[in-house]
């Protein structure tokens, strides 16, 4: 690969998350509603704590050039400010408590999703027209156009509130003190298995239709039809011949969706009450927290930047074309 | 070579497999039974924003600092006045001052000993404060000092505070301010105070203190070994903050949650038939209203780009004529599925004595609204149109909350109701603080108009009705005024109710109050919400609703409440000759956790305990991907391996 490619790649990845930084800026801004922290209904507060408080936050300077100023500047320094919601802690802090939980729950989805997708498109692409692909193309697009609610808030009601085999909600039992890592992590995994079987469910469908598109069209190729002359096993035709060319798209599509990971699935986490970056979006945009929102949608921007530009290389790898 | 058959079912095991290899430790995992505590959970739907009970603005905020903290005098089962951090108190013969006995031996949850000298710190600051014309953080606390008429405060020796009063009222023993520890505290002014950083582990006299806050997630409370009273039988008490009310419902049914605050009426329904759960259908102590702007009314002032779009507001004839356009029992069954009560008078019924029903009350009849219209000068035009007396179509504005989805709702029957006088309605939607923005006049700064027509909002109040009060004073205009109504004469009888003497006295000026707002139809008070709560009785019993007759458990006044809850598990159901053995029984202070615990392992807590956590996350990612290297490996080696001799 041409040092060339991988520069020009590099600068066009900087480039957009610099152009992120001044979105994230603005964006917000452009929303309606108000951060104030100070209850403006509260009959005991004057019009002078009033203006104490927004000169607290800055939010008394012009919006251009001093508070884009002090923003740009704070963010290249790796400085996001403090959560207005959150008690005044930072940012970094605020986010970094959701990260984890988040990684963990989504990473783990796409994982299995990727799996199990994948390979239920390439079998029904393979198997076009017949029963199993009607079953598995007609699951597939339903759990494709289904939220994660609608997935999530049935399995709550029948494994938690039914059978009560997994506990409804939340990453571990709230307030619980453990014994030692193993009773840590039986509590972790009774709580991650719904929302993880939520989630894998709802992505499944998509990576299932692009493969199945995918190797649909590569069935079509003519080195298939060569291998088939040569009398290969068609499960062997599959796999070493149809599958690995029928990956190129997945892998711009698994690459976008891993760039996706941080930024949580949101509807999910709040029917489990799950404590990620998905749910701290909501809570943030809710009471307008502009600090914790543009340190979220910096996270996310740069994840998707990076995971863009991770495919792109790879990309290159596998198909020299592009390149060029 | 190999069939494909066995290649797939090879396959189809090793997938199996890897299900059963997640499903299996998960199902494993012990149900919820963490040790012999016994823990509390209750579910709300509202977040917790601030441990510092000066700076919280929410119910569940006063929930935390009241379990935490005492009152000096607490609120009984019917909110009257009861022993808290003193136990006696008596007035001077004179009625202007009030000598308190704090409780002798009583500590805080740290050990130190509790004493008035306490007391008079915490009643100081806010002495100090009033004096300075001035409040303590958020101002929600000490008004109720102001209200009372205190001046001064004074401890002449560890188990006397005295405190003088400008007037002979008995408000004073239904002040909403908190003890706090002048050990931990007792640097800090009545400024520095309503800024400071309350971080848990806190220190406290209350019957549980707080020992963990995991922001949005949950606040964990220890029983207070050295609570001076009887100790309820909870050994924690967990409060959980739920994003999805509908997720909280679920957990009340598996029995993860004792207690569920607000679920709708719909799932308040549903839940009604459950077995092990009780439902309960509270009095909200607050109202959701039409607030009119009706700006210059008594001084004729105008708002340049600002103000109500027609003078029509300001003609208590025409508001009147509005009220008899709005069928309040359809809303509340509609809207409410029923819960909730028509609303009238300014002070809501949960606040029992004090409440009146209007001498003239308004009732739903649109062809009387119209008559009255006509009669009061606002004409239809040629196209159906109603007319103000300028001979301009009148368009109400609407602004609402996005906090429920009833207020849209509202916003909907109103429009159609209003309607069909001929009076355009337009709703919008805001943020609560943009709406309490938009409804602030120049009076509160020079960047705000009060442009709006009519705000549909809601309050909530004390167990005093002055809270609810005092938004009609002609001093709220430019604070919580949202009707930007002055009338002098309320205001006389605000001062002079404060400082009756017998709550007969009090009791007959109210009433006029009240009749007055509601005459000159400055709100039209749409209903009194109610406040639907529903709760388990398999793990505790004793639960018991403040006030009794139409109050809810929890989340309401002082923390007696959680004291008087006992352990259903402990009593043997249906043989009475099994006496309460062991079980997880808590013998009231025996079982107890040492005070203010630090955090416990598998919680961050504020101290940056996180670390064991993320080295388990990390420790599992890396498990995942390095099985997931190893598979894609082999599946790669086989790949090249295989197809060539194949081929």
């Amino acid at each position: 690969m041409s040092a060339r490619y991988l520069a020009r790649q590099s600068a066009q990845a900087i480039f957009t998350i610099l152009m992120i930084v001044l979105l994230n800026f603005l964006l917000f801004r452009m929303m309606p509603g108000s951060p104030d922290r100070v209850n403006p209904r509260n009959p005991n507060v004057t019009a002078e704590q009033r203006e104490a408080a927004k000169a607290r936050w800055g939010l008394d300077q012009p919006l251009i050039p001093d508070q884009l100023v002090a923003f740009v500047g704070s963010t290249l320094q790796g400085d996001l400010g403090y959560s207005m919601k959150f008690q005044g802690q930072p940012v970094l802090k605020v986010i970094g408590d959701r990260f984890m939980p988040t990684v963990l729950l989504i990473g783990l989805a796409e994982l299995i999703a990727i799996v199990l997708g994948l390979a239920l498109g390439a079998y029904t692409g393979w198997r076009r027209g017949g029963m199993a692909d009607r079953i598995g193309n007609g699951l597939s697009l339903i759990l494709y156009s289904m939220p994660y609610f609608v997935i999530g808030m049935p399995l709550i009601i029948i494994f938690a509130a039914g059978l009560g085999w997994f506990p409804t909600s939340g990453m571990l039992t709230a307030g619980a003190s453990y014994a030692g890592p193993g009773q840590f992590l039986a509590d972790l995994l009774a709580h991650l298995v719904l929302p993880l079987a939520t989630i894998s469910l709802g992505l499944i469908g998509g990576y299932s239709i692009l493969m199945r598109s995918s190797i649909t069209e590569t069935r079509a190729e003519d080195y298939i039809a060569t291998a088939r002359a040569k009398g290969l096993p068609d499960g062997k035709i599959l796999r070493s011949h149809a599958i690995p060319n029928a990956l190129l798209p997945a892998v711009t599509l698994i690459a976008i969706n891993l760039g996706y990971v941080v930024g949580g699935a949101i509807t999910a986490e709040i029917v489990f009450n799950w404590p990620g970056l998905g749910t701290l979006t909501v809570d943030a945009l809710n009471s307008r927290d502009y600090p914790v929102l543009q340190g979220i949608f910096l996270l996310l921007g740069v994840s998707v930047v990076l995971a863009n530009f991770v495919a792109d290389i790879v990309y290159g790898y596998l198909d020299p074309r592009v390149r060029q | 070579m190999r069939a494909p058959v066995s290649h797939r079912f090879v396959r189809l095991l090793a997938a199996l497999g890897l299900a059963g290899a997640l499903l299996l430790p998960a199902l494993a995992a012990p149900a919820r039974a963490a040790g012999e505590k016994l823990v509390l959970r209750v579910g709300t739907t509202q977040d917790l924003d601030s441990i510092n009970p000066y700076q919280t603005l929410l119910v569940t905020g006063y929930e935390a600092f009241e379990l935490t903290y005492n009152l000096l005098v607490d609120f009984g089962p019917d909110l009257e006045p009861i022993p808290g951090f003193a136990d006696k108190w008596e007035r001077a013969a004179d009625g202007k001052s009030w000598k308190f006995h704090i409780r002798t031996g009583m500590k805080w949850s740290d050990g130190t000993p509790a004493t008035a000298q306490d007391a008079c710190y915490s009643w100081g600051l806010a002495v100090v404060a009033i004096k300075a014309d001035a409040h303590i953080g958020a101002g929600y606390l000490d008004p109720g000092l102001k209200d009372a008429g205190v001046t001064k405060v004074e401890c002449p020796d560890d188990q006397t505070m005295i405190a003088y009063t400008t007037d002979a009222s008995d408000r004073i023993l239904q002040t909403y301010l908190t003890i706090i520890p002048r050990h931990i505290w007792g640097a800090k002014d009545y400024k520095a105070i309503g800024e400071a950083k309350f971080e848990a582990p806190l220190v406290g006299t209350g019957p549980y203190t707080l020992a963990e806050w995991k922001t949005s997630q949950y606040a964990r409370f220890v029983r207070n070994p050295n609570y001076w009273g009887k100790q309820g039988a909870a050994d924690e008490v967990v409060i959980q903050f739920f994003k999805s009310a509908d997720t909280m419902v679920q957990a009340l049914k598996a029995g993860e949650i004792d207690y569920a605050r607000g679920p709708n009426a719909d799932q308040l329904k549903a839940l009604q038939n459950q077995p092990n759960v009780k439902t309960v259908v509270g009095s909200a102590n607050g109202w959701t209203q039409l607030a009119f702007n009706g700006y210059g009314a008594s001084n004729g002032k105008t708002i340049k780009g600002g103000g109500p779009s027609t003078k029509a507001l300001l003609d208590p004839a025409f508001r009147d004529a509005l009220g008899y356009a709005v069928d309040k029992k359809v809303l509340v069954d509609r809207v409410l599925g029923g819960f909730g009560d028509v609303g009238n008078t300014i002070v809501p019924p949960v606040l029992g004595q004090w409440h009146v029903e209007p001498d003239h009350p308004r009732t739903f009849d649109i062809e009387l609204a119209k008559q009255k219209l006509d009669a009061a000068g606002y004409k239809l035009d040629g196209e159906g149109r109603r007319l103000d007396k300028e001979g301009k179509p009148i368009s109400l504005r609407v602004f609402l909350p996005d906090t429920n989805d009833s207020d849209p709702k509202v916003a909907q029957f109103v429009k159609d109701w209003y309607g069909q006088l001929g009076v355009k309605v337009t709703t919008q939607v805001r943020d609560s603080a943009t709406l309490g923005n938009i409804v602030l006049p120049p009076e509160a700064g020079k960047d705000y108009t009060a442009n709006y027509d009519i705000e549909l909002w809601g309050w909530a109040g004390n167990p005093d009705p002055n809270a609810l009060l005092q938004i009609f004073k002609c001093d709220a205009i430019g604070s919580s005024s949202d009707s930007q109504y002055c009338n002098p004469e309320f205001d006389k009888m605000y001062e002079a109710q404060t400082a009756a003497t017998t709550a007969a006295e009090r009791k007959t000026i109210l009433a006029t109050m009240q009749n007055l707002i509601y005459d000159q139809a400055v709100y039209d008070i749409l209903y009194y919400d109610a406040n639907l709560v529903a709760y388990r009785t398999d793990r505790f019993g004793g639960w018991q609703n403040q006030p009794t007759a139409n109050g809810t458990p929890l989340f309401s006044y002082g923390s007696i409440n959680y004291t008087l809850l006992t352990d259903a598990t402990a009593v043997p159901s249906p043989t009475p000759t099994v006496s309460s053995t062991p079980a997880p029984s808590p013998v009231p202070g025996s079982s107890a956790t040492p005070a203010p615990t630090p955090v416990p392992s598998g919680s961050g807590g504020t101290g940056g305990g996180g670390g064991d956590n993320t080295a388990l996350y990390v420790g599992i990612l890396v498990a995942v991907l390095a099985a997931a290297g190893v598979g894609l490996a082999l599946v790669m080696r086989r790949r090249k391996g295989t197809p060539r001799e194949e081929e």
